[in-house]
């Protein structure tokens, strides 16, 4: 049964959605972050700017550091953003030369800006401020002591920034991703091409149109072209053989048919009842092996096309080689041999296997010992119980057969040496199939007496101790 | 004995009224479910022969109204048809047997005789064969109209036999017949077997051993 | 507050009970002077007759403590002391105004969105009327100069301007004079040498003008000089015609302030439309809103004097003002440039700089 899950295009859809926007995600991450370093970068670059203003506006007088803040300095530390601004002038001691708030700037602070400058976050007042801290060298000519000077900011300008910078980031990705989609289903629909053309094939075929695919697919679908194509071997083949059988059969058919005709058209011509007689003799036996053929044939047909394997089911052997022994026996055919059961192991012996064929198979045996032995030829059928296979045979004291025909007697219409019976050859064929299908192994062989013996080896349904 | 064949193929028809009617019976063939379903609402018939292939209709459901009725006449199933599974359905609605097309008319005819016989057993209650004959209330045995006294079980064995007379009588139930469900050797029954067989002599009928299988209670002449 | 005022609004209160407004009291400290402000306080009350408008006068310097008082903080701050103003500000005092109003002021006018300069004063030179009898009065800060030198004797004692040390808003004026050109010292020389007399605010100068204690006087706010001159003639006012410095008027909502809805509103109002409109035609303030239409708008000061109109710059930069190490620098430097011309006289037996 086809059962319809989904479609391919919303599986890769899905797919590469997850994957895009697992990575979108991390990329997303990433952006916010180097946005927030960008924007910091710009605005630690104006904190560095205002402090160097500062400093140059630092002099000495009388060995005292004196510094006139210029306004540019503070409309730089502003910036567009009109941040609150920090600004302090300490001397060598941390006194304040100069300065607006009252942010102290502590000693651990002082002692790191000593050796290079530094950038720090510092909450003050309920914000946070972003503070620069820088050690300027004096060159005076009463002292030479350094002078620190501290400026800071409140970092709304920064987190505008990096905000405007992440939206514009999420906004290109967005984009992206839309295109991505778009071109995705583009390109979806042409990748899947070679799928839509194969389709498109196989739908333009016949219903009986057995030819090899003729089309040009990618590797993932070699194989399933592949199997395909030799899906199409397999049927043409079937066919064929079925053909084949077919025409066999009908020739066989027609001889024996030509036969009535011609005999019965002779007789007509004739007017002894004697001859009439003679001729109703052989109509006689004549329909009688057309009719039997054609049950064959029907039996053929029936093995080479049920295609259901489901019809196996537990069978007792035993209890059907008796059942089908004790059928034949009963029958006018069988009146003039003696056909027995030999004796049968106690316990029931289970195999897995279809009633009707292993009935098919056992009156065919039966049949072709009937036929193949002369009146009075003891026919005996039997089981054996072997360690891995159960054994059911048949045996007869009859003319048997040689060993080099014994090779071909199971192919259609092959009779061996026997041909001094009516029948067709078509019963050790029907009996090989049916074999095959119940896994089983047939040996055919000559009995101690003379006779055939076939033996027909089945594996047990159920483990099986060595008797 | 009054016969009636269902049957639509003028051939098969022809050939079944030719080879009963010699037996003494009056057959009456009808080609048709409706006429037939007539016939056998009014008369009374000792055995049907139905083709279940005909036109007009499935001749399953004809026997099934039969047996609904409790109308107990023997029916024998003819049809083309081979499978398993017709079989059985056939034997399960009511059918006493059931044969395959294409038949031989000995083949036939010997089922006809079985069926014909056991009806009337069982109307009779007196089993009949060939010169025996064995009346089951009263447990006398007489061949060629003389009594023939027996020992019980050989009398158990030969009442087992006519029960079954012209088909194999399995070897099992003759078994349970004489000594119950007990374990016996299994020669036990060949013993009694043998020892009737010499009451049979010269009466024409003989005990036919099938190997495996069983024995028939059949005519010599076959 | 006029009687019929209260029983109006006692009225207004009991007849609409579920109004969501009852009675307000707002404390505006204000540098600005009552009389001058009457008209726009009176528009806000008439438009706002829940808010129970509490407007307090006071010197620069006493409005710049009081944004520090801790126990009882102002609901709205209004100084002409621009540095100090933005020193508050940038020390965090003020809250932000979210409004049409505030998104809608001229950049130029405004800082962070918390403190707005609402008024575009002049500043100007101011004379009495009889000066003319004895010299040319002054058109520009060159004319001044030339004035203060060559008329010394004629005006000793007899000029006045601000107090760099005691008036913020002077002290500010004279620093945005000294950027402009370094000359300002010169003048500072020859007001120091003329005994120049400091006042702590333009309406000392105004009044000792009128008096006739003073004949000229630098640097008074316009706003309070040409409302003085409308009512006393002998006063001229005289915007200079070579630069004028513009004084803004700043004004925030303290970031404590106990009723921050109604300050809210008091700012919206001196920022709107309405407001701006009183200033323009009630007040001589000079509104700001270029939507404007008045004798008193920024615009018509601007076609009156051209391009030479200096404001003072409403950013980080004043901060630079109140530094108090610049602040000592400049102010040692006023002390020494004002004394300059005039301290030697005893050693030297100065010669007169006519």
């Amino acid at each position: 049964m086809i059962e319809v899950e989904g479609t391919l295009k919303s599986r890769l859809a899905i797919w590469l959605l997850a994957t895009v926007s697992a990575l979108g995600v991390l990329l997303l991450v990433e952006a916010y972050f180097s946005s927030q370093h960008a924007a910091e970068r710009a605005y630690d670059s104006q904190l560095e700017a205002a402090a160097l203003t500062i400093a140059e506006a630092v002099q000495w007088e009388a060995g005292q550091p004196v510094v006139k803040i210029p306004s540019a300095a503070l409309q730089i530390l502003a910036t567009r953003h009109q941040e609150r601004v920090f600004y302090a002038v300490l001397d060598a001691d941390g006194q304040r030369v100069s300065g607006n708030l009252d942010l102290d700037i502590a000693p651990e602070w002082r002692r790191r800006a000593s050796s290079q400058p530094i950038w720090m976050n510092e909450a003050y007042q309920g914000t946070q401020w972003r503070l620069y801290g820088r050690e300027l060298d004096s060159a005076g000519w009463e002292t030479q002591d350094p002078v620190q000077i501290w400026v800071g900011h409140t970092m709304t300008g920064r987190e505008a920034l990096t905000e405007v910078l992440f939206e514009q980031a999420v906004t290109r990705f967005v984009i992206m991703v839309l295109l991505a989609g778009i071109l995705m289903l583009l390109a979806m629909r042409v990748a899947l091409a070679p799928l839509r053309r194969l389709r498109q094939q196989l739908r333009r075929r016949d219903a009986d149109d057995m030819r090899p695919l003729d089309t040009r697919v990618p590797e993932e679908m070699r194989e399933m072209a592949e199997t395909l194509d030799s899906l199409f071997t397999r049927q043409r083949q079937g066919r064929e053989a079925l053909l084949r059988f077919t025409a066999d059969a009908s020739h066989q058919l027609k001889t024996p048919l030509a036969g009535l005709q011609t005999t019965s058209e002779l007789a007509l011509k004739r007017d002894s009842p004697d001859a009439w007689r003679q001729a109703l003799v052989e109509v006689h036996g004549s329909a009688e092996r057309t009719s039997r053929l054609a049950s064959q044939l029907l039996s053929m047909a029936r093995l080479r096309h049920a295609v259901e394997a489901n019809a196996t089911s537990r069978i007792d052997a035993l209890a059907l080689l008796h059942e089908t022994a004790f059928d034949w026996a009963q029958r006018d055919a069988a009146q003039a041999h003696d056909i027995g059961l030999a004796p049968l192991p106690a316990s029931p012996q289970y195999i897995q296997g279809e009633v009707w064929a292993l009935r098919e198979l056992l009156g065919n045996l039966i049949d072709n010992a009937l036929r193949y032995t002369p009146p009075g030829s003891v026919i005996t059928l039997g089981a054996v119980c072997h360690a891995q296979t159960l054994e059911l045979y048949i045996e007869d004291d009859g003319p048997g057969v040689s060993p080099d025909v014994m090779a071909h007697l199971h192919h259609p219409f092959e009779r061996g040496d026997r041909q001094d019976t009516e029948g067709s050859g078509l019963g050790l064929a029907i009996v090989d199939s049916i074999v095959r299908r119940h896994e089983a192994r047939m040996q055919v062989e000559s009995a101690e007496k003379g006779g055939l013996r076939v033996r027909l080896l089945f594996p047990y349904l159920t483990q099986h101790e060595e008797e | 004995m009054r016969l009636l064949v269902i049957e639509d193929d003028p051939l098969i028809a022809r050939s079944l009224e030719q080879a009963l009617t010699p037996l003494g019976n009056i057959v009456e063939v009808f080609t048709h479910h409706a006429q037939a379903r007539e016939a056998l609402q009014g008369g009374q018939f000792d055995l049907v022969l139905l083709d279940l292939g005909l036109p007009d209709g499935n001749g399953l459901t004809l026997l099934a109204e039969l047996r609904q009725r409790g109308d107990t006449t023997p029916v024998l199933i003819l049809t083309a048809r081979d499978g398993v599974d017709d079989r059985v359905e056939g034997l399960d609605l009511g059918a006493d047997d059931y044969l395959a097309k294409p038949f031989s008319l000995a083949e036939l005819e010997a089922r006809v005789r079985a069926l014909l016989r056991r009806s009337q057993q069982r109307v009779d209650n007196r089993l009949v064969f060939g010169a025996l004959t064995f009346d089951a209330a009263s447990g006398v045995v007489t061949l060629n109209d003389r009594v023939l006294d027996l020992p019980r079980r050989e009398l158990c064995l030969l009442e087992g036999l006519m029960l079954h007379a012209g088909s194999i009588t399995p070897r099992e139930a003759l078994e349970n017949r004489l000594f119950g469900y007990g374990d016996v050797g299994p020669n036990a029954l060949e013993v009694y077997i043998s020892r009737l067989r010499k009451r049979l002599d010269g009466s024409g009928l003989r005990i036919r051993t099938f190997r495996g299988l069983g024995y028939r209670l059949e005519e010599v002449s076959s | 507050m006029p009687i019929r005022r209260v029983a109006l609004v006692w009225l207004l209160g009991a007849l609409t009970p579920s109004l969501a407004w009852a009675d307000t009291p707002l404390v505006v400290e204000a540098a600005l002077d009552r009389v001058v402000a009457a008209p726009l306080l009176d528009a806000f009350e008439e438009a706002h007759p829940h808010i129970q408008l509490n407007f307090r006068d006071h010197s620069t310097l006493e409005v710049d403590a009081r944004v520090a008082d801790e126990e009882s903080p102002p609901d709205v701050v209004i100084s002409s002391a621009m540095p100090w103003q933005m020193a508050r500000v940038n020390e965090g005092y003020a809250q932000r105004l979210e409004s049409p109003e505030a998104r809608a002021w001229p950049e130029w006018a405004k800082w962070r969105d918390e403190v707005f300069g609402f008024t575009f004063e002049p500043i100007v030179m101011a004379y009495r009327l009889d000066l003319s009898r004895h010299m040319m009065p002054p058109n520009t800060h060159a004319d001044l100069h030339a004035l203060l030198t060559q008329h010394r004797e004629t005006l000793r004692g007899k000029v006045t301007t601000y107090s760099p040390l005691s008036s913020g808003v002077g002290y500010s004026l004279f620093q945005q004079d000294a950027r402009y050109t370094p000359r300002f010292w010169d003048l500072v020389a020859a007001m120091g040498a003329a005994d120049t007399h400091l006042e702590a605010n333009t309406r000392a100068m105004l009044k000792g003008l009128s008096a006739g204690r003073y004949w000229l006087g630098y640097n008074l706010l316009g706003s309070y000089a040409m409302v003085w001159a409308q009512s006393h003639p002998e006063v001229i006012v005289q915007v200079p015609q070579d630069y004028s410095l513009v004084m803004m008027r700043m004004a925030f909502i303290h970031r404590d302030a106990p009723h921050p809805a109604a300050a809210r509103e008091f700012l919206d109002f001196l920022l709107s439309q309405e407001g701006q409109r009183v200033i323009a035609g009630e007040t001589p303030l000079f509104s700001v809103r270029p939507d404007v239409i008045g004798p008193y708008t920024a615009q018509r000061l601007r076609d009156q004097v051209g391009q030479r109109l200096y404001p003072i710059p409403l950013n980080a930069s004043l901060l630079a003002f109140v530094d108090p190490s610049r602040r000592a620098a400049f102010l040692s430097r006023w002390q020494r440039e004002f004394n300059r011309l005039s301290n030697p006289e005893p050693a030297q037996g100065a010669a007169p700089t006519e």
